[in-house]
């Protein structure tokens, strides 16, 4: 049996890289973490695995060999008019990169994860920019954490005691650190908080109204707002004022309900607006690990963060046009690949309908809800255990993930698979 | 006045990939003869397509875009940025159009005899625009990042419009027969935004100046907007609108001039408001 | 692969050579004396200039910030489109371009050489993999460690042995070329929301001076035998009156000079030579600093000009991009860096008519004209901070023609022109003078002696401008000049050939340099472990995970130190 430190743990945002992994005959038979998600990650990984490249024959998925199935995805891209290439969240940004030189050469839609839970981050960071800073400075130097519609004690379960409210750093103890949460009922993190603030649902822009007039002296003529009391929320002000480093995370409560990006236009000027009077800095909690690679590949190569549109030959960026739910639900696009990720799962209802009423084809290590409703189906291998590769943490630090394990036999990574496509596509665009 | 040369396009079949109509202006289709025009290419999905195979052609240009009406025919919601950038003439559609129909138009006129959808007059600076339907969201606003929205014209939708109208507008005139989504006015920099029916939640947030009128109901005022007074009427670009109304003014959180000038008779959940009146 | 261009005005400083004709022989990716006439290829570069490819040492093209400014402005890129041809990628402009665009723009030019000039060590595995997407030039990344709380203890306590292990390993770690400081102390104090540090004034509970965190830089930076100086980007940048701060920094190290190699860089000086008290008084500053620099020649600079339109501020300098951010209250990032630095984006429209943007314009000149040894001066606009890389030959033409100052001095508020020493200038660039501060002396400074010159052995970088030097006078023809560095006639890498005609004809990848340092053993033998054990406490990454491997980079390029003085 032999270990393995410094794991990355391809689990949630928080991209934990301390866990301790024992193999033996090429498999993991033991981890050693603090976290009941990453364990169950790297234990369970191999559970309802797919093995075969699958094809739909008469209307069953049947197993085929893989140069078919490869062929049949080249095909299906070089033949559509606009094609969406989705996903890309749940595997490296080397896979990512083959994303977009895919998705150039063959004049589609690339689009990731982003589209359904941080877009409306992105669109505020757009038109203010973005306070933030890394996780260590969290660790050293906040004396006030506030979780805003998240609840990292379901979510992201080691956050609060590697990273902020829970965790030692060279300027700050717990004991030194108020936790505060903001949610529409009282989650695991409100329970321990010093202060839980329950916000009436879909005013969260109200409650932030409420209190940038607070921090700015000005008169607030109603006795609540948003469900919550004026005195409350002056005590939630007093907190932000006095604090010496404060740090405002936030998550789908606030990027999925009423307002979206309005939202976060209104979180990121509250934390401006704050650093006049002390340090206060804003971080989303992103939800897959490396969901903000995919951001920073695109956005580095393309110049766009998500929902880039290449049927043109060159980038273009319409959030609300070339986004993957709003190409799916205008009916859009004639043939989709969904690599690492599952759309049927968590795609609104009109957007899967015509999902699925187009050639679709899937890369993943599971058989996906998506995967059951695809035409192809590739298995791949498991970014962070069975391959290497880039991945970037909530507040942008890369890092490697490490290869613990071979996969199963015949089982390709997503670098590789899609560098075969892409070389069919080439040679067959040749031929057209 | 029908000195304008007609120039009718009919789609053969409605596409079921996105079609780009930056090609379909007054400005690129003056001067050119039907054959011509016929051979002009545009993109279908990622495909580059003539337009006689997405069209049917009838009618003849004209040598100046002022002289030029465009008539776009059929089922054209996935037709994008039809009157892109034009600074003349008129497209008349008949039909339901795609996205962001009129980017950064600077004249003319359009006219939609249907539905539109997102982004109607994104970044537009002059002209009009009619939708006799619904439109989508932002409808006014501008690129993502420019913090500009509509700086110039009048855009008028008869039905309803979706969230965000006028999302960081700095002038011109948006007036809507029906009701608004959430965020209207949001951002707002100048000019007017009049909603004939209701408008939803967070009306005018963060705006600095321009002027929004309701005739309809408002489910709430944001903390951030401090009643002045109530006026008997208002005028939108000199048209005389009776009232009487609630006349808000904010976003304080911005240091904002802007007004929201609200129905009294409709929106008596707001009377609690008179008492700060000073 | 041999060629042999004949027949070109050649410009090699490096090897003395002022617009002579003369043949180039390429082989194999080097110069060489000769090559077989019947066997190579021949290209005929008559009446053109040949130069060495460009080195650019100051230019922010990859890593955390840069792509931070490239996401918060879609606006800058959604009318500068490329479209994918050949062999050339799609990408997008305008003032933070994205990554395939970025190195085609730059052998558009004629560049084949391209350093990032600061990294915050906790997130170069993200500027290499930026790097790597960067096609045809060579680059570098400096490491920024004047804000880095192992150094700032190091030096407090006394401990420079132990500093330059730690500098030693963390440059080899992760890859890095060069010690750059920027706003020593500065970036900490920001972390607790001070928005100024004074050059003499103790950095908030680490009890140095930046007199002293720099000077003890480059005390290691001896030690380790690098081969760039400390490069140093000053406190109170962008403030009025700032340049008696930048004066106070270049005479605090003069005593640790020996012999003649400079021991500080200076960067983007242009940002930190304003007089004046306010920014209604604001003015140059530069002519002190020209006179102390032609007096000094321990200190090289590069000027980081400002080019009037839109463009994007993005340094390490938080409380500086703070401090903008409130005189023009738009978009405004900030990422500060657990341990060792910050960043912070601001875009910004310089605007001619606006008196304060016009006394900048003309600081940069003037600091390229007064100072007199052009291989101590570089052309720079600090990119993207002061305009856009491609705006370069601009710069150029400003310098060889007074004509075409002229025509933008007319145009800039009068007060302007009172408050500045530009109008009183003649000086002209010559393109000799062009090719030392654009290539010569930029390699040199750099200690890249393949490059910035086309003597045999050198690797075979060129440059050729479709401009007659005996026949075009700069001085006039400055629109000439302009047009013509603005798209190279010809540009080889290595001996390929990258450009034709302004176009990209090819898109290999370049390398990727870094120092292999090391401290003494016994030294490292005890601070390594010393560092591994803090890691905990301070950092929120395991200590095996914070090093860039050397496979990461796509070619890498080691480079061994010199021999440490002493």
């Amino acid at each position: 049996m032999k270990v393995i430190n410094a794991v990355l743990c391809p689990g949630c945002g928080s991209l934990c890289d301390d866990n301790e992994v024992y193999v033996e005959d090429n498999k993991i038979v033991k981890v050693k973490t603090e976290c009941a998600l990453s364990a169950s990650k790297f234990l369970n990984y191999n559970k309802e695995r797919n093995t075969k490249p699958l094809v739909r024959v008469d209307g069953q998925l049947k197993p085929t060999t893989l140069e078919d199935a490869i062929e049949r995805v080249a095909r299906m891209l070089v033949e559509a008019e606009y094609p969406l290439l989705y996903g890309w969240s749940l595997t490296s940004c080397e896979a990512q990169k083959k994303g977009v030189e895919l998705a150039e050469e063959v004049g589609g839609v690339i689009d990731n994860t982003t589209t359904v839970c941080h877009g409306p981050s992105i669109l505020g960071v757009q038109d203010f920019g973005d306070p933030t800073c890394t996780l260590g400075e969290v660790k050293a130097r906040a004396d006030l954490v506030i979780y805003w519609g998240c609840d990292p004690s379901s979510a992201h379960p080691r956050h609060m005691r590697r990273y902020s409210s829970l965790t030692k750093g060279k300027f700050r103890t717990p004991e030194q650190r108020k936790v505060v949460v903001v949610d529409v009922r009282k989650t695991a993190t409100a329970r321990n908080a010093n202060l839980f603030i329950q916000v009436k649902p879909n005013q969260d822009y109200e409650l932030i109204t409420a209190l940038k007039m607070l921090l700015q002296n000005e008169e607030i003529e109603e006795q609540e707002v948003a469900g919550v009391p004026v005195e409350q929320i002056e005590e939630l002000a007093e907190l932000m004022r006095s604090c010496e480093f404060g740090m405002l995370f936030f998550g789908l409560g606030l990027t999925m309900s009423e307002g979206k990006d309005r939202n976060i236009d209104a979180a990121i000027t509250l934390v401006r607006e704050l650093n006049k009077w002390t340090k206060f800095a804003i971080m989303p909690m992103r939800g897959h690990y490396n969901v903000t690679g995919a951001n920073q590949v695109l956005t580095w190569q393309t110049g766009y963060p998500y929902a880039v549109d290449f049927s043109r030959g060159y980038p273009r960026f319409e959030p609300g046009d070339t986004t993957a739910v709003d190409v799916l639900s205008r009916g859009y696009n004639d043939a989709t690949l969904v690599v690492a990720s599952d759309p049927v799962a968590n795609l609104p209802k009109d957007a899967v309908k015509h999902l699925c009423s187009k050639p679709l084809a899937v890369i993943d290590p599971h058989m996906s809800l998506t995967a059951f409703m695809a035409d192809v189906v590739i298995p791949s291998a498991f970014v962070g255990i069975e391959e290497e590769g880039t991945a970037y943490r909530m507040d942008g630090v890369a890092l490697l993930m490490k290869k613990i394990v071979d996969p199963p036999e015949g089982i390709l990574s997503d670098v590789q698979i899609l560098d075969l496509i892409l070389k069919r596509v080439r040679e067959l665009k040749k031929g057209r | 006045m029908s000195d304008m040369a007609e120039l009718k396009l009919k789609i053969k079949v409605p596409p079921q990939t996105p079609i780009e109509g930056e090609v379909l202006t007054p400005d690129n289709l003056a001067g050119r003869s039907v054959n011509e025009i016929l051979n002009l290419e545009t993109w279908r999905g990622n495909r580059r397509v003539k337009l006689s195979e997405l069209f049917t052609v009838e009618g003849e240009s004209a040598s100046n875009p002022s002289d030029l009406h465009l008539i776009l025919e059929g089922d054209l919601r996935k037709v994008r940025h039809i009157g892109a950038r034009m600074s003349a003439g008129k497209i008349t559609i008949n039909g339901p159009v795609g996205t962001s129909v009129g980017f950064e138009m600077s004249g003319g006129t359009i006219v939609v005899n249907g539905d539109a959808d997102a982004f109607v007059g994104m970044g537009m600076s002059g002209g009009v625009i009619e939708v006799n339907g619904n439109a989508g969201d932002a409808v006014g606003s501008g690129y993502w990042g420019t913090r500009c929205g509509m700086s110039g014209g009048l855009i008028v939708v008869k039905g309803n419009v979706g969230a965000e109208v006028g999302r960081w507008m700095k002038g011109g005139t948006i007036r809507v027969g029906g009701n608004a989504d959430v965020f209207t006015g949001v951002r707002m920099q100048g000019g007017t935004i009049f909603v004939a029916g209701n408008v939803g939640a967070k009306l005018g947030a963060a705006m600095v100046d321009g002027k929004i009128v309701v005739l309809g109901t408002v489910p709430n005022i944001l903390p951030s907007f401090y009643i002045d007074e109530i006026r008997p009427n208002t005028k939108v670009d000199g048209d005389k609108i009776q009232g009487p109304f609630y006349v808000f003014y904010g976003d304080i959180t911005e240091g904002g001039n802007g007004k929201l000038f609200i129905s009294v008779e409709k929106n008596q959940h707001l009377k609690y408001r008179e008492a700060y009146l000073l | 692969m041999e060629y042999l261009l004949k027949n070109g005005y050649v410009v090699d400083p490096v090897n003395k050579i002022d617009c002579e004709r003369m043949d180039i022989a390429v082989k194999d990716g080097k110069i060489v004396e000769s090559v077989d006439e019947s066997k190579a290829k021949v290209i005929d570069v008559k009446n053109m200039l040949v130069m060495p490819g460009g080195v650019d040492l100051h230019s922010h093209i990859a890593g955390s910030k840069v792509n931070i400014g490239r996401l918060f402005r879609p606006e800058d890129h959604y009318k500068d489109y490329e479209v994918k041809s050949g062999v050339r990628r799609s990408g997008v402009g305008h003032s933070v371009p994205s990554v395939f665009t970025t190195g085609y723009r730059y052998a558009i030019l004629g560049y084949t050489t391209v350093f990032e000039p600061a990294t915050p060590p906790l997130k170069t595995l993200h500027t290499h993999d930026e790097l790597n997407d960067i096609p045809i030039v060579d680059k570098a990344c400096f490491p920024l460690f004047g804000n880095n709380w192992f150094v700032m203890e190091y030096i407090r306590d006394g401990k420079l042995e132990e500093c330059a292990a730690y500098v030693a390993w963390l440059m080899r770690t992760i890859k890095g070329y060069a010690i750059k400081v920027v706003d020593p102390g500065g970036v900490e104090a920001w972390k607790w929301g001070i928005t100024s540090q004074d050059f003499d004034q103790e950095i908030p509970r680490f009890g140095i001076t930046p007199r002293e965190l720099v000077r003890g830089l480059i005390k290691v930076n001896k030690m380790l035998g690098l081969p760039h100086p400390v490069h140093l980007h000053c406190n109170q940048l962008g403030m009025p009156g700032n340049y008696k701060t930048t004066l106070r920094t270049m005479d605090a190290v003069k005593d640790l000079a020996a012999g003649d190699r400079p021991i500080l860089h200076l960067t983007h000086v242009q940002f930190n030579a304003y007089g004046g008290v306010d920014y209604l008084s604001i003015s140059s500053g530069a002519d002190a600093i020209a006179d102390y620099v032609n007096k000094n020649p321990h200190v090289t600079i590069d000027i980081g000009q400002v080019i009037f339109g839109d463009t994007t501020t993005m340094t390490a300098d938080g409380p500086f991009e703070y401090k903008l951010f409130n005189l023009l209250r738009g978009k405004w990032a900030n990422s500060d860096v657990e341990v060792e630095t910050g960043a912070g984006v601001v875009p910004i429209n310089y605007s001619r008519s606006n008196y304060v943007h016009a006394v900048m314009w003309c600081i940069g000149l003037e600091l390229a004209l007064l100072i007199k040894d052009p291989w101590r001066v570089f052309i720079t606009t600090d990119h993207p901070n002061g305009g856009p890389f491609t705006e370069y030959p601009r710069v150029f033409s400003w310098l060889m023609s007074k004509k075409a100052r002229e025509r933008v001095l007319k145009r800039i508020p009068r007060l302007a022109r009172v408050r500045t020493n530009l109008k009183d200038i003649d000086r002209e660039y010559t393109f000799y003078e062009l090719a030392i501060s654009t290539r010569a002396a930029t390699a040199k400074i750099l200690g890249l002696n393949n490059k910035g010159h086309l003597g045999v052995g050198a690797d075979a970088d060129i440059s050729v401008y479709n401009i007659n030097p005996k026949e075009v006078n700069p001085s006039t023809d400055y629109k000439m000049v302009r047009q013509a560095f603005s798209r190279a006639y010809l540009t080889m890498k290595d001996g390929e050939i990258i450009v034709k005609d302004g176009e990209i004809v090819a898109a290999p990848v370049g390398r990727t340099y870094w120092v292999n340092t090391r401290a003494p053993k016994d030294v490292e033998d005890v601070v390594i472990p010393e560092v591994k054990k803090r890691f905990e406490e301070y950092y929120t990454v395991e200590f095996e995970n914070y090093c860039v491997p050397e496979s990461y980079l796509a070619w890498s390029a080691p480079i061994q130190p010199l021999e440490p003085a002493g």
